[in-house]
C-alpha cells in the first residue's frame, strides 16, 4: 500500500477553503476558533490518510472533521454560548452535514467573501495582507515572515490587529452588503497587487518561493475576475498585469540563481501561453472610461512582452504609459522608470534630463535603485567619475548578493585604453 | 523475522511546533515515499490510539490513572532483522520523530 497523490498545495488550499467556509457559517468573529479547528482537522487527516485509504472525497471528509471540531470548541467556550443559542439550530450544530462535494461556485463565493472580509477599512493594509496570507493562502506565521522579509513577532502583531478587528464585529453582521463589496474592491485590488509584487519583486533567492506568491495572487485574482462582484475593467487589467509579468518570471534568473536584466533575458524562455492570456485580459480591460494604474502597468508589461528584442521595444509607448502612471499614481519610482525608458528611446542624456532637479524621497535615495540608475545613465553619457561615485553607493546599498552581482556587472566602467 | 512494536510517545516539554499546511503536505508526500521504501518491513501500519479503559481483576481500583493515549500517539508494527534495523525504519518515518514526540521501538518476543 502506498499513499495516493494529493493535488499540489492540497493542505494549504484546503486550509483556505475551510476557513472561508466555516467562518462564513459561524461568523468571522470566531476566526481563531475556526483556524484552530481547521488546523486540527488537517492534522487528523494527515494521521489517518497515511495509514488508511484516502477517503473518496477528501475535501468533504476534512469539512466534516473541521466542522465537528469547531462545534465542539464553540460549545465548550462559555464566551460563545450565547451565539450558539442564537444560531445553533440553523447553523452551528446542524447534525446532518452534507458530504456532497463542494460546488465549485460555492467555494469561490466563500473565498471571495473572505478576501473582502480581510480588506476591512478598519484594518491597516499591512495587516490585511498578513491576514489574507494566513487565512486564504494557508501560510503559517513562520512562512509569512520568511516571505515578507520580516520577523515572526511583526507578523503576529499585524495578525493580532486584524483579528481584534474581526472579533469586535457585532455578531452576524459580517455578511457583506453589495455596497461594501464595491467600496472594498479597490482595497482588494491593492492586496492582490501587493501579494503579487511580494513574489515578483522579492529579492528572495528561491524562485519557487517567489513563484508561489505570484501563483497565490493569480489564483485569488482569477476568482475575482470571474465573479460578478469583481468583474470590472480594473480587475481585468490587474489580472492581465499578473499574467504578463508571470510569463517572464523564470527568465529573470540565470541557471545559478543570479538576476538577469531585461536586455539579457532569453526571450524564448518567456511563457507564450501566459502572455496570450495576459493580452486577452488586457483587451477585456479596455472597456468603460476607466484607465487605472493597473491599465498603465499592464500596458508597459505588454509592450515588453510583444517586443521581439530589447532594442525593438516601442520605448515611446512605454514612456507614454509611465507618464500616465505618474499622473494616476504619483510616485518617484514611476518617474525614475520613465527616465530609464526615455534613455532607451532618446538616449542617456535625455534620460538624465527627466531627473534634472528632481529630489528623490528618502526611501528611494536610500535604496540601491536610485544610485544605480544614475550610475548607469552617467556611465552611458561618458561621465566616468560621477558614474563611479553612484556605482559605489548603489553596490553598498544592494540588499542581496544577487543584486550586488548584477549591479557590478551592469555598472562596470570600461576604462579607455 | 522478529517483529517490533513502535509506539509514538509525546516527550516531556510540550507538543512542539504545529506543522503548517505546507509542511503537512510535504510530510504526506514523504510518508508515501517512506512506505514505498520500507514496504517489506511494515507488517501493520498501525494508527492513532483512541479511547480505552483499564480492565482489572479487582472490582474497583481507585484512580486516577494516566490514560495511555495521553502518553501514546500511535503505534505500528515493523518486522526487521535487528532492533537497529527496526529503529532505522522508525527514524525514517516522517513526522514520527519530531520535536515534542519520539518513538519507542520494542522487540516483540514471539514463541
Amino acid at each position: 500500500m502506498s499513499t495516493p497523490q494529493l493535488v499540489e498545495h492540497f493542505f494549504r488550499h484546503e486550509y483556505g477553503r475551510l476557513v472561508a467556509r466555516l467562518s462564513g457559517r459561524v461568523g468571522v468573529q470566531h476566526i481563531e476558533a475556526v483556524e484552530d479547528a481547521v488546523q486540527s482537522a488537517l492534522m487528523t487527516a494527515l494521521e489517518s490518510w497515511t495509514v488508511a485509504v484516502l477517503p473518496d472525497n477528501p475535501s468533504a471528509w476534512l469539512f466534516r472533521v473541521a466542522h465537528n471540531n469547531l462545534v465542539g470548541e464553540l460549545r465548550q467556550g462559555t464566551r460563545h454560548r450565547r451565539i450558539l443559542e442564537q444560531n445553533a439550530r440553523e447553523d452551528v450544530a446542524t447534525p446532518e452535514i452534507s458530504v456532497e462535494p463542494f460546488h465549485a461556485g460555492e467555494v469561490q463565493d466563500d473565498l471571495l467573501r473572505m478576501l473582502f472580509v480581510c480588506c476591512d477599512e478598519a484594518i491597516p493594509v499591512e495587516s490585511q495582507l498578513v491576514l489574507a496570507l494566513k487565512t486564504l493562502c494557508g501560510f503559517d506565521v513562520r512562512e509569512i515572515a520568511l516571505r515578507l522579509f520580516t520577523s515572526e513577532a511583526n507578523v503576529y502583531k499585524r495578525l493580532g490587529r486584524a483579528r481584534s478587528r474581526l472579533r469586535a464585529l457585532p455578531p452576524r453582521t459580517d455578511a457583506l452588503t453589495g455596497e461594501q463589496y464595491s467600496s472594498r474592491l479597490p482595497a482588494v485590488h491593492t492586496i492582490l497587487y501587493l501579494l503579487f509584487a511580494e513574489g515578483y519583486l522579492s529579492s528572495h533567492a528561491e524562485t519557487a518561493i517567489r513563484r508561489e506568491l505570484c501563483n497565490e495572487a493569480i489564483r485569488l485574482a482569477a476568482i475575482l475576475a470571474e465573479h460578478p462582484v469583481g468583474r470590472t475593467p480594473e480587475t481585468s487589467a490587474l489580472f492581465a498585469l499578473m499574467h504578463l509579468h508571470a510569463a517572464r518570471l523564470t527568465a529573470r534568473q540565470n541557471g545559478s540563481g543570479g538576476l538577469l536584466l531585461l536586455e539579457e533575458q532569453d526571450r524564448d524562455l518567456w511563457d507564450r501561453q501566459e502572455i496570450q492570456i495576459g493580452l486577452e485580459w488586457l483587451a477585456k480591460s479596455a472597456r468603460g472610461d476607466v484607465f487605472s494604474r493597473y491599465h498603465a502597468e499592464a500596458g508597459i508589461a505588454a509592450e515588453h512582452c510583444l517586443a521581439p528584442s530589447f532594442e525593438e521595444t516601442r520605448w515611446d509607448k512605454v514612456v507614454e504609459y509611465y507618464s500616465l502612471l505618474e499622473q494616476i499614481a504619483p510616485s518617484a519610482i514611476h518617474r525614475l522608470n520613465r527616465a530609464v525608458a526615455v534613455a532607451e528611446w532618446k538616449g542617456p542624456a535625455a534620460g538624465l534630463d527627466v531627473l534634472e532637479g528632481f529630489e528623490p524621497p528618502t526611501w528611494l535615495a536610500a535604496s540601491y535603485i536610485w544610485p544605480a540608475v544614475l550610475a548607469d545613465l552617467h556611465r552611458r553619457c561618458g561621465n566616468a567619475h560621477t558614474a563611479s561615485r553612484y556605482r559605489t553607493v548603489a553596490c553598498d546599498a544592494a540588499p542581496t548578493p544577487a543584486v550586488k552581482e548584477l549591479l557590478q556587472r551592469r555598472l562596470q566602467i570600461s576604462h579607455p585604453g | 523475522m522478529p517483529k517490533y512494536l513502535c509506539l509514538q510517545r509525546s516527550l516531556p516539554g510540550g507538543a512542539g511546533e504545529k506543522p503548517s499546511p505546507n509542511q503537512m503536505h510535504e510530510m504526506y508526500a514523504r510518508f508515501g515515499a517512506w512506505q514505498a521504501k520500507f514496504k517489506k518491513n511494515l507488517v501493520d501500519p498501525g494508527g492513532k490510539l483512541g479511547h480505552g479503559r483499564l480492565v482489572t481483576a479487582e472490582p474497583a481500583v481507585d484512580g486516577p490513572f494516566v490514560e495511555l493515549k495521553e502518553l501514546l500517539g500511535g503505534y505500528m508494527i515493523v518486522s526487521a532483522g535487528s532492533l537497529e534495523e527496526a529503529i532505522e525504519v522508525a527514524r525514517a518515518c516522517p513526522g514520527l520523530v519530531r520535536s515534542g514526540s519520539g518513538v519507542e521501538v520494542i522487540e516483540i518476543h514471539a514463541p
